[in-house]
């Protein structure tokens, strides 16, 4: 996957994610409190990748 | 040229249903939507994003640098915080901290385990019950008892058996208080951190009590008590059956609030969605907005309804009132009545003594039916008027539109005129004033045929209230056995 793919998806994914979580902490049983630090793992998935593409190519 | 994206556009469409939907329904409970599903705007937001990226992608279209402009995330933390706080406002789930904050996110769904509550304690004939705010639901009952008994179940979310184990001991369930003023205490607020405590309470009380009961989560069930009654609540669903005293209610937010044979003054203010008020001996006053459907039948004192939108007032309602979104029908009031409401269609039939109604938008149709006719005001300013006057009564007819067709069947002495592109009715047998105007739809005066019928609003009956043997309490989670068992 090139970089500046993965770069243009980030913002968008990050996004969702926020979202899919309120929506949890709304109507499900975890709240925000809790579920927040998957926004930093989504976050570090990202730069992971974003590492490892800029090395292939 | 640079592309943009399509979600600035999106957006504004977006911005514009909403409010064109808040002009046209003026009761439409947008900002209590908003609050429940905002984080939905989120998700798709950036799904649009997202999807307009792949599709840039795979007809290798340069792509830009960053999915999300800076000017972007910034209307994400503003949506966010005007989310976050309408939710909080509007008395759903207090949102911060719900439970504290879990670092490593490893506590994550835990389990529930369920503790037995009970407790009884002798009182005098007509206690003061006092109920601490709790979370959880609560159904009191008056009896012939001279004891205030308590049974049911705690549920507390936890990891592990420990924990709960702990909570359970750090929360005792005690009534506490001598034998004329009593109080009922779930000691939940005694477990902090990310241990979530709710109580289920069967509550038998001497039917002369008087109940204050506090609450921030949770239903309250009260039947057969001779005393008032005061709840206030931040979320709650009330119902109530032959209360004796007064009854006052205050709700932060309610899916429900159901009220049959109440004996005293009630007074409900508040958040909510339905209001069902059934055979009501004092007069009953409520203030606040209520989205969902209001249903009134057989109020003996007079009525004090002031909405968002709508205003009502009634001297004594033998019939029957009905009011959706966009519609309000009602059979058989006693007068003076007053509406005053922005966007409804109105239904009135069977009414006596006057009539003051004032509708901004929406067709209006009355049917007095009973005889003599009272005095009738009419102000509207967008939408259809019809009367039907019976054919004997008295009246000093004077219909106006500014713009529309007008009709008239009634004959002799109602005659109708054109005037530009509105017209009158007209007409006059010495009766009490008839004044009705619109500025703008079709004005409409018939004779009304001798077996007409009232409007029957579709109020359902009040289903049987789900008692006593109504097992299906909302969100009873997981019960280890029947309740009656927890014998203390």
């Amino acid at each position: 996957m090139n970089p500046g793919f993965l770069g243009a998806v980030r913002g968008p994914v990050m996004l969702i994610t926020l979202g899919v979580l309120l929506s949890i902490d709304h109507f499900g049983p975890v709240s925000f409190g809790r579920t927040w630090p998957v926004l930093l793992i989504v976050f570090g998935i990202f730069k992971l990748m974003e590492r490892s593409s800029a090395r292939t190519s | 040229m640079k592309r943009t994206s399509i979600v600035a556009p999106l957006l504004l469409i977006g911005v514009g249903v909403l409010f064109l939907a808040r002009n046209l329904y003026p009761d439409l409970a947008l900002v209590d939507y908003f609050a429940r599903y905002w984080p939905v705007l989120l998700i798709l937001w950036g799904a649009l994003r997202l999807a307009e990226i792949m599709f840039w992608s795979a007809t290798d279209k340069e792509l830009p640098a960053r999915g999300m402009s800076g000017g972007e995330w910034i209307l994400v933390v503003f949506l966010c915080m005007v989310g976050l706080s309408v939710h909080t406002v509007r008395g759903f789930e207090s949102w911060w901290p719900k439970s504290g904050i879990t670092m490593g996110g490893i506590d994550l769904l835990g389990e529930s385990f369920d503790y037995p509550i009970a407790a009884e304690k002798p009182c005098a004939k007509a206690p003061r019950v006092i109920i601490e705010s709790f979370r959880g639901n609560a159904r009191i009952t008056g009896a012939e008892v001279a004891t205030v008994k308590v049974s049911g179940h705690k549920t507390i979310r936890s990891m592990e058996q420990s924990g709960a184990d702990q909570a359970n001991q750090s929360s005792p369930f005690e009534i506490s208080g001598d034998g004329n003023s009593l109080t009922i205490r779930t000691n939940q607020d005694h477990v902090s951190g990310s241990m979530r405590i709710s109580s289920e309470m069967e509550i038998t009380v001497p039917k002369g009590a008087t109940i204050e009961a506090h609450g921030r989560t949770g239903d309250f069930d009260i039947t057969d008590v001779s005393g008032n009654v005061e709840i206030v609540s931040d979320n709650a669903g009330v119902r109530l059956q032959n209360i004796g005293g007064e009854v006052k209610i205050d709700l932060r937010r309610s899916d429900i609030v159901r009220a049959i044979n109440v004996k005293g003054p009630f007074d409900l203010k508040g958040h909510g969605d339905d209001v069902e008020l059934q055979d009501m001996e004092g007069q009953v006053t409520i203030n606040g907005a209520y989205s969902g459907v209001i249903q009134l039948r057989n109020l003996a004192k007079p009525l004090r309804f002031n909405g968002q939108q709508t205003d009502l007032n009634i001297e004594k309602l033998p019939g029957q009132v009905r009011m959706a979104l966009g519609d309000f029908t009602a059979d058989n009031l006693v007068g003076p009545v007053r509406l005053n409401t922005k966007s409804r269609d109105v239904r009135i039939s069977n009414f006596t003594n006057s009539l003051d109604l004032t509708v901004e938008r929406g067709d209006i149709e009355l049917r007095p039916g009973k005889l003599p006719v009272g005095k009738i005001d009419v102000h509207s300013r967008f939408g259809d008027v019809e009367v039907a006057l019976p054919a004997a009564a008295r009246f000093d007819l004077n219909a106006t539109t500014a713009r529309g067709d007008t009709y008239s069947d009634f004959g002799a002495p109602v005659h109708t005129e054109r005037n530009g592109n509105g017209g009158s009715v007209r007409g006059s047998n010495g009766g009490p004033s008839i004044t009705l105007a619109t500025e703008r739809g079709k004005m409409t005066v018939r004779k009304a045929s001798p077996d007409e019928k009232g409007f029957e609003p579709a109020v359902e009956a009040p289903e049987k209230p789900e008692r006593p043997e109504a097992p299906e309490r909302p969100e009873a989670p997981k019960a280890p056995k029947p309740l009656q068992k927890v014998e203390q």
